[in-house]
């Protein structure tokens, strides 16, 4: 029984030891934790100046004045270059291919990635996240950002190439001061028969864009973002993808896969959003996001699909005649159900820069609650549930539909010849609308030119003779 | 007095010595770049497509260019269509005011410079500007064009397939005819008057006079400002992309926003080259052409 | 000429002038018009004006430095074009050699280079040069289609002076480049004037290679103007505001030689 109660007693010990290590190790751990601080991490760095450049909008604006804050804490000066959508992106393709190493990180549309990645341009972030030194313990992003926001702007082929700086989406815009006037509300179930409320599928989107359009008196049911211009293939997108439809016929934005654009569904889809062209403005083919946001605010136009980023705009008294008469949902379903589509720029870090660890702490720090918030409050478009659960967030016109329209967001194609696809349905949708050709021939044509693009990694499932 | 060598460099050696600098510059920021397009264009270079980094591929492109790319073709006859028209009113209205301004204003000055205003706006500038007078809803000129009739109630020049290229035409004549009058008014400033005293005396009336002694004296100058025009209308750019961006569909794709979507927007270079080669060929034969017509009519005119 | 004619003359150069003008001053009267007032279904043309888009867009965007930036670019490439361009004119103007015309032909071809493709091996160049945070870039650039035109330009005025000032000169004691600098410049100063107004406007007035070959902090204010049009709408006010100050320095300068514009647009082709 000796032999026993000492093994007996052995273990009590092993047990005492392991607790008294493990609270050690916890301790030590939460140390750590209480530890780290930005300043200390960013020490190295103190008195570097990291450039970045992005989109002239009031996000970046907004981050242009946060960055004071960073620079206080640690000692490192920030420069934000703000450019026009494209210039943003051609200086940045010019810098990374002739390696000047001039962006230390690059704030860039996420269906860029798949070329900076392929062509290796942009680092991963995991080194620096899984650098003690420079990850900050108090931050989880796979717990506080939107995971399908995240992968799908910032990630490619299963490895995180930085954080989203701004997640958007499309949604419906539409006059609920108009949808609240009796008079309008009888007339209108006198002709079609059910209630004028907010349009929730195309039916009713079609037959409300219908009622309201009144020329004599300048006011119009709808307006397209029909000029040749990017502008027109996001906008078109919400109809293909709620008419059941797609480009390509894969799972993931990196994949290539079969062209279904010229599928029975896509075709109906752009029959239908032709069909909207006669009760939009006599200019809607010259429209881009500006020419149909400034249809609404004029109080030109009933309805419209636009991004949720732009709300602010549409929701100022000092620009906007219809301040405070909007109401917002989801886009119009159709067959394919609730969908929505994201599209987001992102923090990347190019493989020529000078200064990879600073900029990761500026990524980091700016994607903490504080940042976030004060940019969601100044028109930006924020990764975070906890900002949206903000009171402050909830007040404004726009937030629910945006939320949900992000729950059921399609990944975009990102490989690296995706913005000369985009370039291709662009000339097709042009086409269509401007009458040279009809829906099925600009959408055979546009299979046709994306599989010469593309080769057999994009064989057409709907073959053209 | 400066003697030896120093003096023969600046007086034998002038030639060299003053036509050095400006070949040097030339060679290093046209002729340079020009033979990295030439290279350029026999590679798959591009800055999208991975390990397209500058392989040899002989003649690929250029059988592209010729055989596979009716959009390439399409905006070559687009721009043709732009530069014949834009051309021949500029001139046609150039040509008539320049007369009318050296047979009766004294005061040019003031109102020359007024007349020089749409020339001197940065073209990026006019397009915008042309915009807001132009648009569907709020365009003033569409506004006024509609009240007295001479467009629809829906009319809208930017987002009509068959307007869209004779507007962006006039825009193009408003912004450069000023230009021509202002060069073919100097040609008529400098004429000599010997041959106009000499047909008065042989009896002929003006219109005679215009064709016979005005028209053949001016036509060194009318050539000249042709070309100058012809080069810089093919390259029209700035206004058009801003305007229209290409559309709608085609109707507005000129040459050189083509040129432009290859290289910045499919960064598709090896190919950019060669469409770049062909726009230059082709402004390269024209304007030969021209110049030779030029140099005859001086000789001729002497 | 009579009466009837005069007044027909003169009634046509109205309509030209109104035509002329009437855009610039519907751009002005945008520029001190809110948003809602320059989107307006009938076009306003009585309102309160306010200047609050001069200040937001100069200050508030910072696009102040952008204005000194096309000055002093358009400038330097201006005196560049002419210091190396002269020269050369003279050497057309005076002197014979074989091939002469080919070569002079050939300056006029470097007018004829597509920019969207020069741009790239410049921008490669000029990058590893590590000029390209600085104007320099921008200066050369724009230096490459002046160039030509002021070998065009200066030629013609060059050979409106008769020869025997050169011979006079010379026979003072003179070199050729002597007789240049001393007496033929300031001669042909006039049309020195109108190439140099020329140049500027050019320069200050081109968008692509400004575009491409400058750096943030270098940018011209031409480049600024693509940047007001924003997928939240164009900034109309402050696009208007910033196309009226862009062609401010120009008419002033064009209006002081414009004389000299005239003459000097004759390139020469048809002696007087």
């Amino acid at each position: 029984m000796r032999g026993h109660e000492s093994v007996h007693a052995r273990h009590k010990v092993s047990r005492i030891w392991l607790s008294l290590t493990l609270a050690l190790l916890i301790l030590a751990g939460a140390q750590q934790a209480l530890c780290w601080s930005l300043k200390e991490a960013a020490e190295p760095y103190r008195g570097v100046t990291i450039r970045t450049i992005g989109e002239a909008l009031p996000p970046l604006e907004a981050l242009d004045k946060l960055k004071d804050k960073f620079t206080k804490e640690t000692g490192i000066e920030v420069i934000i270059e703000q450019y026009a959508h494209e210039e943003a992106v051609d200086k940045v393709m010019l810098d990374l291919n002739s390696r000047t190493g001039r962006y230390d990180f690059i704030i860039q549309p996420h269906r860029e990635l798949g070329r900076f990645v392929e062509n290796n341009h942009v680092v991963p972030i995991t080194q620096f996240v899984e650098n003690p030194k420079l990850k900050d313990p108090n931050f989880h992003p796979e717990k506080e950002l939107y995971t399908n926001l995240w992968k799908e702007i910032s990630w490619y082929k299963g490895k995180p190439y930085g954080y989203p700086f701004t997640a958007i989406t499309m949604f419906l815009w539409y006059r609920q001061d108009m949808v609240n006037d009796p008079k309008e509300k009888e007339g209108f179930k006198a002709k079609y028969g059910y209630e004028l409320k907010e349009p929730e599928d195309w039916q009713q989107y079609h037959d409300m864009a219908e009622w309201f359009t009144r020329p004599d008196k300048g006011f119009f049911g709808t307006a397209i973002q029909g000029k040749r211009h990017v502008a027109l293939w996001y906008e078109w997108l919400n109809f293909l993808y709620s008419f059941g439809g797609d480009v390509f016929e894969t799972s993931k934005g990196y994949e290539y896969g079969p062209i279904i654009v010229n599928s029975p569904e896509a075709v109906e889809s752009l029959d239908y959003y032709k069909g909207l062209i006669k009760y939009s403005p006599s200019d809607t083919l010259n429209y881009d996001w500006d020419g149909v946001m400034a249809a609404m605010q004029q109080a030109r136009i009933f309805e419209c699909i636009m991004w949720n980023d732009a709300t602010y705009a549409v929701e100022d008294p000092k620009q906007s005649t219809v301040a405070g008469k909007m109401g917002f949902g989801m886009v119009p379903q159709g067959k394919g159900g609730k969908v929505g589509q994201v599209e987001g720029w992102s923090y990347l870090i190019p493989t020529g820069s000078k200064q990879k660890e600073a900029a990761f702490l500026f990524m980091q720090w700016a994607l903490q609650y504080d940042q976030q918030l004060f940019q969601q409050l100044n028109g930006g478009a924020s990764p975070r549930p906890d900002v949206y659960a903000n009171p402050e967030v909830q007040k404004l016109a726009y937030t629910k539909a945006a939320l949900q329209t992000m729950e059921v967001a399609k990944p975009k194609a990102t490989f690296p010849e995706s913005p000369q696809v985009t370039d291709i349905l662009v000339l097709a949708l042009s086409d269509a609308l401007s009458g040279q050709k009809t829906s099925k021939e600009s959408l055979d044509w546009a299979a046709v030119e994306i599989h010469k693009l593309l080769g057999d990694r994009a064989p057409m499932k709907y073959p053209v003779k | 007095m400066i003697t030896g060598w120093r003096r023969i460099l600046l007086d034998k050696g002038v030639g060299p010595l003053f036509l050095t600098p400006s070949l040097i510059l030339l060679l290093a920021l046209l002729v340079g770049p020009f033979v990295y397009m030439v290279v350029v264009s026999f590679t798959d270079l591009s800055f999208a497509i991975p390990n397209h980094t500058g392989n040899f591929v002989g003649f690929d492109n250029y059988r592209k260019l010729m055989r596979d790319d009716p959009l390439f073709w399409d905006s070559f006859w687009t721009t043709i269509r732009f530069v014949t028209a834009a051309l021949s009113i500029e001139f046609l209205i150039g040509l008539s005011l320049a007369l009318l301004l050296f047979h009766s204003i004294e005061r040019h000055r003031i109102i020359l410079t007024l007349i020089l205003l749409p020339m001197m706006l940065a073209p990026v500038a006019v397009g915008l500007m042309w915009k807001l007078l132009l648009q569907g809803e709020f365009g003033m000129l569409t506004h006024y064009l509609r009240e007295v009739g001479i467009f629809g109630a829906q009319t809208a020049p930017l987002s009509s397939y068959t307007l869209v290229l004779p507007t962006m035409i006039l825009i193009d004549v408003w912004e450069w005819t000023p230009f021509v009058t202002l060069v073919l008014l100097a040609g008529l400033l400098s004429l000599p008057r010997e041959p106009y005293e000499a047909a008065i005396i042989d009896g002929a009336g003006p219109i005679r006079v215009f064709f016979d002694v005005t028209l053949p004296l001016l036509r060194p100058i009318i050539a000249l400002v042709l070309l100058l025009r012809g080069i810089d209308a093919f390259k029209e750019f700035d206004k058009v992309w801003i305007l229209t961006g290409g559309g709608p569909g085609s109707a507005t794709e000129l040459l050189s926003i083509y040129t432009w979507r290859i290289n910045f927007r499919n960064w598709d270079f090896g190919y950019g080259a060669v469409v770049a080669l062909m726009v230059y060929l082709v402004v390269l034969i024209l304007c030969s052409l021209f110049y030779k017509a030029m140099n005859l009519q001086q000789g001729g005119a002497k | 000429m009579n009466r009837a004619w005069r007044n027909f003359a003169f009634g046509v150069i109205i309509v030209v002038i109104v035509i002329a003008l009437t855009p610039y001053f519907w751009m002005f009267l945008t520029s001190i018009k809110t948003r809602a007032e320059a989107l307006a279904g009938s076009p306003l043309w009585f309102f309160r004006p306010t200047w609050e888009h001069y200040p937001e867009v100069f200050i508030h965007k910072h696009y102040l430095p952008l204005v000194k930036n096309s000055v002093v670019v358009a400038l330097s490439t201006t005196l560049l074009s002419l210091v190396a361009g002269a020269p050369a004119a003279y050497v057309f103007a005076r002197q014979q050699f074989a091939g002469k015309e080919d070569l002079f032909f050939f300056f006029l071809t470097t007018r004829m280079a597509p920019a969207i493709s020069v741009v790239v091996p410049m921008f490669l160049l000029f990058g590893k040069l590590g000029l390209l945070d600085s104007l320099y870039a921008v200066i050369l650039a724009h230096s490459s289609f002046n160039l030509s035109l002021v070998v065009w330009m200066m030629r013609g005025f060059f050979e409106e002076i008769p020869p025997e000032v050169d011979e006079a000169a010379q026979i003072d004691g003179n070199t050729r480049a002597g007789t240049f600098v001393r007496v033929l410049l300031p001669m042909a100063a006039p049309g020195i004037a109108a190439t140099a107004v020329l140049c500027f406007i050019l320069s200050w007035n081109e968008l692509l290679y400004a575009m491409i070959l400058t750096a943030f902090e270098s940018r011209t204010l031409t480049v600024g103007i693509p940047g007001l049009v924003t997928p939240h709408g164009t900034l109309w006010g402050q696009v208007a505001a910033v196309a009226m100050v862009a062609t401010l320095p120009i008419v002033i300068f064009t209006f002081f030689v414009q004389k000299h514009l005239v003459r000097g647009l004759t390139f020469g082709a048809v002696k007087g």
